[in-house]
């Protein structure tokens, strides 16, 4: 008996939330966003300062001192983070708390042309999905694998570099 | 008391996230240590069952420097779930057509985060979520009240999800647009896939993350396998981006909200 039901999912959960919601977001960030909403919840030990997460050193590049926070364009680059194909670190500008762009600060792959062209189509994506799943209420993401973790454990080192929690 | 705790364990090649609620507060002792022990578990997957590192049990077995019998016992358990997993998906999954010797790859990141999921049971949380990179498996919720939701990430346009879900038990997810090179079709033996990524919802996280590799590589034409095996469902998008789902494949109310 064939289980079968075509239907077309038209969900955009939270589209293009921006990059702006981040601020809003306490430690818990991207793919895996922590439900914040009731009081009293989302405490979390984070990658970067918690019991768990390793990371392996970071490049914190400010164009401005970091005690701007606040004010000012500022950039900051995460630790870098292996993952399935390589290792990444993601950098990110903002203006005052406010993000103005997330990308990949490195990437080395070992010169893989097979993971090259995995990176290529992958890293654009996890930049936008990191956002898109802001707000959403819910608890994580199934479909970006390996490197999308890395992603988020860089990202979060580099927001905190900028005292943007 | 904190009511959520978040753990990371960079592990396996990726990082696992493991998570904590319990709306009327955690101990965080206990979490600590549950934390602690979970990591542990995927540490010791990961050198049992690594096909990177050369001296792991795995690869030594694969090159035949190892018996089945030598290896840790975890081995074999794996590779019986393996067995089960080829049976049931029609050959769709499986480990020993893939080149450089048997590779349970495919299965052992929801193992992992199953075991891991137990692991967690210790720190008296209402509810505990791994997050094996996309592999995801939970028991009890966010609260009494709030079941746990995944997004299921649209594989053609990353700002979106394509779904959500209530996660009950396993979520799975394999996609090409990170891992299709290593997508092998058994039966065929070329590196391919029917879908771009296939999202499979049941009990066992192992079994789940098998389904959703024979079903990334197979296509529609697994579903039919798919639908004898009881309380596995799932979703199929196209490399055209149309979606396919089995019958009772369940998106959460509102998961489909434009």
């Amino acid at each position: 008996m064939l289980k079968r039901a075509p239907f077309v999912v038209a969900g955009t959960i939270a589209g293009l939330v921006g990059l702006f919601s981040f601020r809003s977001t306490p430690a818990s960030l991207g793919l895996n966003a922590v439900a914040s909403s009731s009081p009293g919840s989302g405490a979390s030990s984070n990658a970067a300062a918690g019991t768990g997460g390793t990371s392996t050193g970071g490049t914190a590049t400010l164009a401005s001192p970091a005690s701007a926070a606040g004010s000012g364009t500022r950039s900051a680059t995460g630790p870098l983070v292996n993952y399935y194909f390589g290792v990444l670190s993601v950098s990110v500008t903002a203006t005052g708390t406010k993000l103005d762009k997330v990308t990949i600060g490195s990437i080395q792959d070992g010169g893989n042309p097979l993971s090259a062209s995995i990176d290529g189509m992958a890293i654009p994506q996890l930049e936008s999905q990191a956002l898109a799943v802001q707000g959403a209420g819910i608890q994580g993401v199934s479909g970006a694998s390996y490197t999308s973790a890395g992603f988020k454990m860089s990202l979060q080192g580099a927001l905190s570099k900028l005292g943007i929690k | 008391m904190p009511s959520s705790l978040t753990h990371q364990v960079e592990v396996m090649g990726t990082v696992v996230t493991l998570s904590l609620f319990d709306e009327a507060g955690l101990d965080g002792v206990r979490c600590e240590s549950a934390f602690e022990e979970a990591s542990g578990v995927l540490h010791e997957v990961d050198r049992v069952f690594s096909t990177y590192k050369a001296d792991s049990p795995l690869s030594r077995l694969r090159r035949g420097e190892l018996s089945l019998g030598q290896a840790p016992p975890e081995v074999a358990d794996v590779l019986d779930l393996c067995r089960d997993a080829r049976e049931a998906t029609g050959g769709w999954f499986d480990p020993w057509a893939m080149p450089g010797g048997v590779d349970p790859t495919g299965l052992v990141k929801g193992w992992a985060a199953g075991r891991a999921l137990e692991a967690l049971r210790a720190s008296g949380a209402h509810g505990a979520l791994v997050n094996a990179a996309g592999d995801l498996v939970g028991f009890g919720g966010v609260s009494e009240h709030q079941a746990f939701k995944a997004g299921i990430a649209d594989p053609r346009e990353p700002t979106r999800l394509a779904a959500v879900v209530v996660l009950r038990g396993a979520l799975a997810t394999s996609g090409t647009y990170e891992r299709g090179a290593h997508l092998m079709n058994p039966h065929t033996r070329v590196r391919e896939s029917a879908v771009a990524s296939a999202s499979v919802t049941g009990d066992d996280p192992a079994l789940a993350d098998a389904w959703a590799t024979a079903l990334c590589v197979g296509g529609e034409a697994v579903l039919e396998h798919l639908g004898r095996a009881r309380g596995y469902e799932a979703l199929l998008i196209g490399h055209d981006g149309r979606s396919v789902a089995s019958a009772g494949f369940e998106l959460a109310s509102d998961g489909a909200r434009a």
